[in-house]
């Protein structure tokens, strides 16, 4: 792992956020922590948040953004008692979470082209450091080398949407 | 000549001389409004609207900046504790870091390894653990973190059985015989002791099967200390009393001895597994009563025949998973609904399509001549007795009858003389030739014994509960390794149950037993996963016979388990009735014993 390994810890926490959009109900946001195994520890949803005609108008292309980013990432982030390594999240627009966060943010995304010449792949997942935050990069690897060894970077998400779907029914 | 009119952001117009603050300033006694398209007309014509003085309707449309609310929660670790950093080895899939540059090529081609969610049932209702389940890694990633080494790769359909167990307070996995129950509910509780949701565990199974588990154990959880419950009642008292040993084994007979001690010495177990659950299916028998009385925070009953007679004996061994869920009043079909998530059953023709086949044939013997006659002066002799018994005949008049005519077909009770084993010495000579083993099945100890001395050529063992643990174990040992055993003499009592003989490519059933289930038990010795390859069973039916009639009414009995599993309507009288019984002879059952 080389210089830029990670003190290992039984207790490192490590964060998963995304959002769901129901036809019928909203969006819902989720954000699990998972320790070094991929075992939760802790999971945080929000209620449905519906967005109006005029609202999606008035908002236009900041919309998803500006509910992401603020209304939801930050909420969410905000109710973790853990602090995660990093947080990872499967939307791009979620990663407008940052300015208002501390933690690292970067983005998982199962595709063939990454996004930013930083990113690097995690077998079928490719992982992309905040661009404006190059401090992070270096940090984000050792860490996503830590977790990897036990989870697919990309499962976690399955499960936070599996939880959402389960409260949508309960 | 006119000012030129301008357009408006508001889409009026307005003359061109008016500009910027003259146009809030300007009383506005008219506004103009042109037409888009007005073709017609050589100029714009122009329409005068009077203006309402009154302030325009402001709409408000509200930002989005209240923060929507949160629901926490906050997990317990399990199913299984942390392992060290330093231990983790990476699962072969998704372990590879690389650059852009050095990046492999996408593997989104290549298939997804199967992954078993550890789904909640249906009985978890509160959100929160609920949501412990769906969260969850996948059952081979905890496998594959928690350093949990097995003898062997466990089936798909195997994860799938410990997924379903683990969350499971009350289950009865209901398997096919051969798809490995006991191995998926050691792997199953192995995991929930090493989480620490289980500590104390109680294993129930038959006296025979005592050894197995207990190999079993040392197989698929090694790390385990198991204490077999077991000797004098000084011992078992002691054995009881062990609290440092988390899995103890004892068998049904030493449960209903010892349940005033267990009661006494205030015993609760976080997990109770009953093997071969079908013993207790008797809600009335001291071991149902037994078994029911332990205090118990989990419990699995493993059974590959949960409905052997009726639709009531899985109401019995729910008794004990499941108190009150089910009923004797229910449909089978209701009944199918309301155990649905309580039961999982998988067959071998679904899950295991790489194991060897199972040939069935039924080989129809004709008696000798003695034996012929033999045979018709007993069955003439014993209706006529019945016949005269008229409403005095009882059940088990017609029984001895039965087993009379039965013992004769395999041994003609004067001369000795058995077309079967005639056939039965041909076919494995043959066998033996080829270097292959033989599995024959009796229902009685004393066939056992002859067919033990007739065939010693062949090196034949005897294996029934007449015999040891000690001598059962011995002979099944000898049987396994040693070549000069080809063949091995089993009771369906004794053998029917718990043994692993998949290295065996041919069962004879030289008698039938009463129940179809019982009989498929004892194939699966053999038929089992491990099996090397097709397995033979051959069935002997004399012809003409009893033997046959009985034949004829267990086929219609065969698939009544499966009507019931899947949710179907049983077939009135599938099961093997006192009537039936009667009606072998063309009896009528006497009024106060008809079924």
């Amino acid at each position: 792992m080389g210089q830029n390994t990670v003190e290992p810890s039984i207790t490192a926490a490590f964060g998963f956020l995304t959002a769901v959009d129901s036809p019928s109900h909203g969006l819902f946001g989720g954000y699990l922590l998972v320790d070094v195994a991929g075992r939760p520890l802790e999971f945080h949803c929000t209620a449905p948040l519906k967005v109006s005609r005029a609202q999606q108008i008035l908002y236009g292309a900041t919309l998803h953004s500006h509910l992401h980013g603020q209304q939801i990432g930050a909420t969410l982030l905000a109710e973790g008692t853990l602090q995660p390594q990093v947080v990872l999240t499967d939307l791009e627009s979620m990663l407008h979470v940052r300015p208002h966060t501390k933690l690292p943010v970067a983005l998982v995304v199962r595709r063939d082209t990454p996004p930013n010449a930083s990113s690097f792949f995690v077998g079928t997942a490719c992982v992309s450091p905040p661009s404006d935050h190059p401090e992070h990069a270096s940090q984000l690897r050792a860490q996503v080398e830590m977790l990897v060894a036990s989870v697919d970077l990309c499962e976690p998400f399955e499960r936070i949407r599996a939880a959402i779907e389960e409260a949508q029914r309960h | 000549m006119e000012d030129p009119l301008i357009q408006t952001p508001l889409g009026s117009a307005v003359p061109g001389r008016m500009r910027s603050w003259h146009l809030a300033k300007c009383p506005l006694p008219a506004v103009h409004v042109l037409p888009v398209i007005a073709p017609r007309f050589s100029r714009p014509a122009r329409l005068r609207l009077p203006v309402d003085s009154a302030t325009p309707c402001v709409m408000r449309v509200p930002l989005i900046d209240q923060r929507p609310a949160v629901q926490s929660y906050q997990f317990r670790h399990a199913p299984v504790p942390p392992t060290p950093w330093q231990n983790i080895s990476p699962p072969a899939s998704h372990v590879c870091i690389s650059d852009l540059a050095s990046a492999p090529a996408p593997a989104s081609a290549a298939p997804k390894p199967k992954r078993t969610r550890i789904l909640p049932p249906r009985d978890v209702v509160k959100l929160g653990e609920r949501f412990f389940f769906l969260l969850q890694p996948n059952l081979e990633t905890i496998l594959e973190t928690s350093h949990l080494e097995f003898p062997r790769q466990p089936f798909p359909f195997q994860f799938d059985g410990m997924a379903f167990l683990m969350p499971r307070h009350g289950a009865v996995l209901a398997d096919e015989m051969g798809l490995g129950k006991s191995m998926q509910a050691i792997s199953s509780l192995r995991l929930l002791v090493r989480s620490g949701e289980v500590r104390r565990v109680l294993v129930i199974c038959p006296k025979g099967l005592v050894s197995n588990w207990t190999r079993e154990i040392a197989d698929w959880a090694p790390e385990l200390l198991v204490a077999v419950v077991e000797g004098d009642p000084q011992r078992r008292r002691w054995q009881w009393s062990l609290e440092d040993v988390p899995v103890k084994v004892a068998n049904y007979e030493v449960v209903v001895r010892d349940r005033e001690l267990v009661a006494e010495l205030g015993l609760e177990f976080d997990l109770v597994v009953i093997d071969e659950a079908q013993r207790i299916k008797n809600r009335s028998s001291h071991t149902s009563q037994a078994v029911r009385s332990i205090s118990r925070n989990r419990s699995w009953a493993l059974t590959g025949t949960p409905v052997e007679n009726s639709a009531e004996d899985l109401v019995g061994i729910f008794e004990f998973v499941a108190p009150g869920h089910l009923s004797d009043s229910m449909s089978p079909r209701a009944m199918g609904a309301a155990a649905a998530d309580h039961v999982l059953r998988r067959t071998k023709d679904r899950v295991l399509k790489d194991l060897p086949p199972r040939l069935n044939r039924d080989e129809r013997i004709e008696l000798t001549a003695e034996q012929r006659e033999t045979y018709r002066r007993a069955e003439e002799e014993g209706v006529l007795r019945l016949s005269k018994m008229g409403q005095g005949a009882a059940i088990q008049h017609v029984f001895e009858l039965i087993l009379r005519l039965k013992q004769i077909c395999n041994f003609d009770t004067a001369t000795g003389e058995s077309a079967k084993l005639e056939c039965l010495e041909a076919e494995l000579d043959e066998i033996h030739a080829s270097g292959r083993k033989s599995l024959v099945f009796s229902q009685w100890v004393e066939t056992i014994g002859r067919l033990r001395g007739k065939l010693s050529r062949f090196g034949a063992l005897e294996y029934h509960g007449g015999m040891s643990t000690a001598a059962r174990d011995e002979t099944i040992e000898r049987f396994k390794h040693d070549p000069r055993h080809s063949v091995l003499l089993l009771s369906y009592g004794a053998g029917a149950v718990g043994l692993n003989l998949q290295f065996s490519q041919y069962v004879f059933l030289f008698d039938r037993w009463w129940n179809p289930a019982v009989e498929d038990q004892a194939i699966n010795r053999a038929h089992r996963i491990g099996a090397v390859g097709a397995v033979t069973v051959t069935r002997f039916l004399s012809v003409d016979t009893i033997e046959e009639r009985i034949d004829e009414v267990l086929r219609q009995k065969r698939d009544l388990s499966d009507m019931i599993l899947s949710q179907a309507e049983a077939t009135p009288g599938a099961g093997l009735t006192q009537s039936d019984l009667f009606a072998l002879f063309k009896l009528v059952p006497p009024k106060r014993s008809a079924a």
